[in-house]
């Protein structure tokens, strides 16, 4: 059976979103469509945190995981089978939650249009410190607020604010409302693929990946979405206009992350805060650069697959990925490829994917080798990369014995310094190595003056990393 | 005594539940129709023509409207030279030209897209160095000057010689610009995101060709304003009312972050030449200053801005022969308009670059360069004649000094700079001494209303505006406490020219002292006619009471209590009642203006200040000299704020003011191409400060200050002051790099990592 309509709860009241809503953005829908007022759009990219909602998935168990996600850039359609939590969700000015009245009574609000976020997040931040029973600090605090602005009060006051809240009375969001009916109407929803049509979009989300490929076949120019973070801010900024999707949501292998003949396998729709948690055994060095990668909004939503297949020159994963040999696995009606992901890009956002293909999944092999990775960027927190580079080396008796070299924002692909690595095996590692090969960077990149920064500081950077790594290094061995 | 007390915002579990409403919150009506500008692309040409043929077949479009539907298509708040809607010529990029009337919020986008605008582009000017040689200035002001600086400089030890440059930047509020017009017959009732309702009031009227007795301006809150909502709101409501007008149905505007980065000015850019002359101590004897201001296409405040800046080019320091020259230069970017500190913190970071640079050169700590420089004893006169009343300078210096370590820490910093190659710290405290009043004087009054109800409670209306400063919270404290009743009893209303006419912006910190002060005044005035009751008690016939002000004295009003001088106890629930029945009102309007401000601008002489607020801050940071990056590992602050109305507002206003300046001198970084398009129009690219950046230990103090007769309850202004101390994160970068520096370190703002590394690369 197709179903055409989306299934979903919002605090705690079921709604069935059908025709043109489920193409409205998720904040548009709850503030004009819902009345939902208290989430704000301001940035409409992700980037501000003003649009903070809670979302908990269906995902097959009976146990519903709440995460805060950016509403802005987000869609019904990626939120089937959700139960969605807003700040009116949470307590009222009469009635307040226990976060609301901490921010009220610390002064965590002035203008207050940033609050309802910063409250949702804080819920989320409760909600995780629960789940895994753990106690609250201040940088915990100002980790799960990353993701939120405020032009106001400087932030103090929130951290004070926060602070101030004893877990123990902060009610599981699971205690406020009961999940018993929404987890029947989930799964009963859930073993349904579903289409949805408006007047100029439709909507597909399949069951399996078969069934998506054979969708994308049928229907030409569609485009196809798993997180969603970098489509829906091109939407929004009027770059694309969304008219056919098929939405990876509601496969259920997609989430899956395994490790499995030494390799960790990353499922395409799994979110990049549990590729982080992965990570932590892993890929440790990774999974620290994932946690300034993004906000927890944007990591509840944005995947690792999506993070390749946008394939920016500048992707926060990609040196990491290339220098450690990813390989990506894609499938399409022909059956299933592997390829290196440093075979993968062609160009600037020219990929070898086919039409009518999709990467499945990541596959990291396992290794013991050292990595060292480096973004640069204006913030350090939440911004887009200026440079990052990505190193895999291993060094046997003081001596580099292997070693992978990756610059990102450094030309129009993410690209691996593959003559500076083949000098750099064999050499002692010394300061007076990293200092004589420092420039040789320089042959085999290309950078360009943006706003993010000018050729000559690129350069400057890529050289100057390259003897960080030798102060990193120098320091581990 | 709600007064100095706690009270939490107004409006707190509104803000934290999403109750609250700002503009495009409202629900809307069935026939209201959404209103979208069409913005220039070009910064510089004139327009042939405008066309809304394309849009003609979609179903969503209602109308287009140009200049030519307007009735007077100019305003400014000081000088009228810029247009509602830009004809025949566009002066910077994104300037709107045309506005489009959709019945749908969600196709508004598209029909923008689809206007065609005939342009002939034209050679446009984009820096002060170009306006210079062009000759295209918008103001120059009259310079200050004290002493014979020509003289002085000559017999001068040393000389410095200087150009400091500090970018723009963009206001963030979170709220963009809105404005929801209602037609009520022959009324417009515009309900507006403004920090001015009466410039408003009046832009809307000149638009439509209406007098102003039929328009209201209505302002609930703004989610944020920072002088951004001062002047630029106008224009906005003007968009909403002419298409109101036109339809004779409710009309919205809510623009999107990027049209609202790209469309509304920012704070100035500053280039500050000057020369200056010091002892081998580190005294100034003599400095010579030319401010330039980049004013964008139109006046705008730009001149006031750029005399603000002149007024605080002394910072906290005693300058004996002085030389203060100012120009604010005409371009064809956008209108920079007012932004928390007008153009004060511009001027005063200028002289706090000097400082450093006097002590690089010395070879001694910037600290006692300022100490021996500071306004202290009889030296306490500016360089525009104000004397520095109540001079807790010398004091906030030297207490901060104790109470961060400074000393100790200064030999940690040295010891961890000669440890580390790749790393360098610096410290360094600086001070902001703010004149509180708006220097057009006129600007300096308010009015209130305040209406008592039987139940003892209260309403009162201003023309102060909230937009998350607490400026309704004090009213509330304010009134409150003049009738002895609780915080909860009192409510400020939503803010409306029908309720308060004339009404200067809420702006120059002043919102407070003002409308605080306005209300007290109608609080006594009510207050006079209980006690007059209170008087005749027990009296048969009807009461009359005489509205004169005796300010009876001896009264007390004191947990909802009134007791005369004899102890007698009255409810001033009965006397409300009593005065109620006795035909009395129970409503006063009152207005306050500031007494003793007087300014000779022809001479750039006199007091065009009330009192000034003052503090000083010192920051420890880290530069890594690989990457450029920057760690803000400390910050302490020490204000004076006289007493303090609200503890925890206050504080909220001096920590939120130091972090965005801390974001205006490090990461925010305006940038364009070269037809200048902004490319730093949303967060993505625009990087305000983020919760991980605040500096890692943050420490706020207030010193007790009971002596500032000239404002309300002994109370500062809070608003700007503080904005000003987070230069001292910028001028610790200095510091820093002065280490690993062979010369004097000249770097302008903000201190991005790119700025901090080349400049390092530059000068090692």
């Amino acid at each position: 059976m197709i179903r055409n309509q989306l299934v979903v709860y919002l605090n705690g009241v079921k709604k069935n979103i059908a025709g043109s809503h489920a193409f409205l953005t998720l904040a548009q829908w709850l503030r004009y469509e819902e009345g939902k007022t208290g989430t704000k759009i301001v940035c409409a990219e992700g980037d501000c945190g003003a649009c903070t909602v809670l979302a908990a998935r269906y995902r097959g168990s009976d146990k519903l995981e709440y995460l805060p996600i950016n509403s802005c850039i987000t869609y019904p359609y990626l939120l089937d089978c959700c139960h969605i939590i807003t700040v009116e969700g949470l307590g009222s000015r009469d009635e307040p939650h226990e976060i609301q009245e901490a921010m009220a009574k610390g002064n965590g609000a002035q203008c207050g249009y940033c609050t309802p976020g910063f409250i949702c997040s804080l819920a989320g931040m409760f909600e995780d410190l629960k789940r895994n029973k753990q106690k609250i600090s201040e940088k915990k605090v100002k980790n799960h607020l990353t993701g939120n602005l405020c032009r106001c009060t400087g932030y103090l006051s929130i951290v004070d604010s926060a602070m101030a809240v004893d877990p123990k009375n902060v009610a599981r969001i699971s205690e406020m409302y009961s999940e018993v009916e929404m987890l029947q109407d989930f799964k009963s929803a859930y073993d349904n693929s579903v289409a949805i049509e408006s007047e100029n979009a439709t909507v597909y989300l399949p069951k399996s990946f078969d069934e998506g490929i054979q969708f994308l076949k049928d229907q030409e120019s569609s485009v196809l979405t798993s997180g969603g973070t970098d489509l829906g801010v091109f939407s929004n900024k009027g770059k694309i206009s969304l008219k056919k999707i098929v939405s990876l949501n509601n496969i259920p292998e997609a989430y899956e992350i395994n490790v499995r003949n030494k390799f960790l396998e990353i499922g395409a729709k799994a979110s990049l805060t549990e590729v982080e948690k992965a990570c932590n055994q892993y890929f440790p060095e990774f999974s620290k650069k994932l946690h300034i990668f993004a906000s927890p909004q944007i990591k509840n939503k944005g995947t690792l697959v999506g993070n390749v297949a946008n394939g920016s020159p500048i992707g926060d994963s990609l040196p990491f990925l290339m220098v450690a040999g990813a390989i990506l696995v894609i499938q399409g009606e022909d059956g299933v490829r592997e390829i290196n992901i440093n075979d993968f890009y062609l160009g600037y956002k020219k990929f070898d994917l086919q039409k009518n293909e999709v990467i499945t999944k990541i596959k990291i092999p396992l290794s013991d080798a050292i990595f060292k990775l480096y973004k640069i960027s204006t913030r350090k927190d939440l911004d887009i990369s200026t440079v990052t580079m990505g190193t895999r080396i291993r060094i046997k008796n003081k001596k580099i014995e292997e070693m992978a070299l990756a610059f990102g924002g450094v030309g129009p692909v993410v690209m691996r310094a593959k003559k500076l690595e083949k000098e750099l095996v064999g050499k002692t590692i010394d300061s007076q190595t990293f200092e004589n090969f420092a420039t040789k960077i320089y042959e085999e990149i290309a950078p360009i003056d943006d706003l993010r920064g000018s050729k000559n500081f690129r350069y400057l950077l890529c050289k100057n990393l390259f003897l960080k790594l030798y102060e990193d290094l120098s320091r581990e061995i | 005594m709600s007064i100095g007390k706690n009270v939490i915002h107004d409006s707190a579990l509104g803000h934290v539940s999403g109750q609250s409403q700002y503009i495009d919150d409202i629900p809307s009506q069935k026939n209201e129709v959404y209103v979208g500008i069409v913005p220039s692309c070009f910064a510089c040409a004139d327009v042939k023509g405008i066309s809304f043929e394309k849009l003609n077949s979609h179903p969503d479009f209602i109308m287009g409207i140009t200049a030519d539907d307007l009735h007077d298509n100019s305003w400014g708040t000081i000088v009228h030279d810029q247009p509602v809607l830009a004809s025949q010529k566009v002066n910077y990029m994104s300037e709107p030209v045309a506005l489009v009337v959709s019945k749908s919020r969600y196709s508004l986008q598209e029909l923008i897209k689809l206007v065609d605008v005939d342009y002939r582009e034209k050679k446009g000017i984009f820096t002060i160095d170009d306006a210079k040689l062009e000759k295209s200035t918008i103001y120059k002001a009259h310079p200050f000057k004290r002493g014979d600086v020509q003289k002085a400089l000559k017999k001068s030890m040393h000389l410095l010689k200087g150009t400091f440059k500090c970018g723009g930047q963009e206001h963030f509020y979170l709220e963009s610009q809105a404005c929801i017009a209602y037609p009520d017959e022959d009324v417009m009732r515009v309900v507006s995101s403004s920090q001015h309702p009466s410039e408003t009031q009046r832009v809307v009227a000149h638009a439509l060709g209406l007098p102003l007795h039929h328009i209201v301006c209505e302002v609930k809150r703004m989610g944020g304003g920072f002088g951004g909502k001062e002047s630029q709101g106008a224009p906005i409501a003007a968009y909403a009312a002419i298409v109101a007008k036109k339809l004779g149905k409710p009309a919205r505007i809510s623009l999107t972050v990027d049209e609202d980065m790209k469309i509304t000015g920012k704070r100035h850019p500053f280039q500050n030449e000057y020369v200056v002359g010091f002892d081998n101590k580190g005294k100034i004897t003599a400095l010579k200053a030319h401010l330039q201001s980049d004013g964008g296409a139109y006046s705008d405040l730009s001149s006031s801005i750029l005399e603000r800046a002149m007024f605080h080019l002394d910072g906290a320091y005693y300058l004996e022969n002085v030389e203060i020259k100012a120009t604010c230069y005409k371009t064809n970017n956008h209108s920079n308009t007012a932004f928390r500190g007008f153009g004060g913190p511009q001027g005063n970071m200028t002289i706090e670059s000097i400082i450093e640079d006097i002590a690089q050169t010395l070879g001694l700590d910037s600290y006692e360069i300022r100490k021996i420089n500071c306004y202290r004893g009889s030296k306490n006169i500016t360089p525009y004649g104000q004397k520095v009343e109540n001079n807790m300078l010398p004091e906030l210096f030297e207490k901060l000094h104790k109470t961060s370590q400074y000393k100790k820490r200064k030999k940690q910093v040295e010891e961890f700079n000669k440890k580390n190659k790749y790393k360098a710290r610096g410290l360094s405290m600086t001070a902001t001494k703010f004149g509180i009043a708006f220097t057009a004087k006129f600007l300096n009054q308010a009015n209130a209303l305040v209406n008592m109800h039987l139940d003892g409670t209260v309403q009162v209306s201003t023309g102060a505006t909230e937009m998350g400063q607490g400026v309704n919270t004090k009213i509330q404290q304010t009134v409150a406490s003049a009738f002895g009743i609780k915080p909860s009893s009192v409510k400020v209303m939503t803010t409306s020219t029908e309720k308060n006419h004339n009404t200067s912006a809420t702006a120059a910190s002043s919102g407070a002292d003002l409308n605080c002060a306005a209300a007290f005044n109608a609080c006594e005035m009510i207050k006079e006619r209980l006690i007059q009751i209170a008087k005749n008690y027990n009296i048969k016939n009807e009461i009359e009471v005489s509205d004169s002000l005796k300010r009876t004295k001896g009264y007390t009003f004191k947990n909802e209590k009134v007791t005369s001088p004899s102890g007698k106890k009255y409810n001033l629930k009965d006397l409300i009642t009593k005065a109620y029945l006795n035909r009395v009102s129970l409503g006063a309007y009152a207005h306050f203006k500031t007494k003793g401000l007087e300014f000779d601008k022809d001479k750039g002489w006199g007091s065009p200040f009330n009192y000034f607020s003052q503090g000083t801050a010192v920051s420890e940071v880290e530069v890594d000299l690989l990457t450029g990056e920057l760690k803000v590992l400390r910050t302490d602050i020490l204000m004076d704020l006289g007493r303090l109305i609200n503890p925890g507002i206050d504080k909220g206003q001096t920590v939120g003011a130091f972090i965005q300046a801390m974001g205006w001198v490090t990461t925010e970084n305006l940038c364009y191409d070269d037809k200048r398009n902004l490319l730093t129009h949303s967060p993505t690219t625009y990087k305000i400060p983020n919760i991980q950046d605040i500096p890692r230990e943050f420490k706020v103090n207030f010193i007790q200050n009971h002596e500032n007769k000239r404002n309300i309850f002994q109370s500062k202004a809070v608003g700007e002051p503080p904005f000003v101390l987070g230069i001292s994160v910028w001028t610790a970068v200095k510091n820093a790099l002065s280490v690993k520096c062979s010369s004097v370190v000249e770097m302008s703002s903000p201190a991005t990592n790119e700025n901090i590394l080349i400049t390092y690369e530059k000068h090692r």
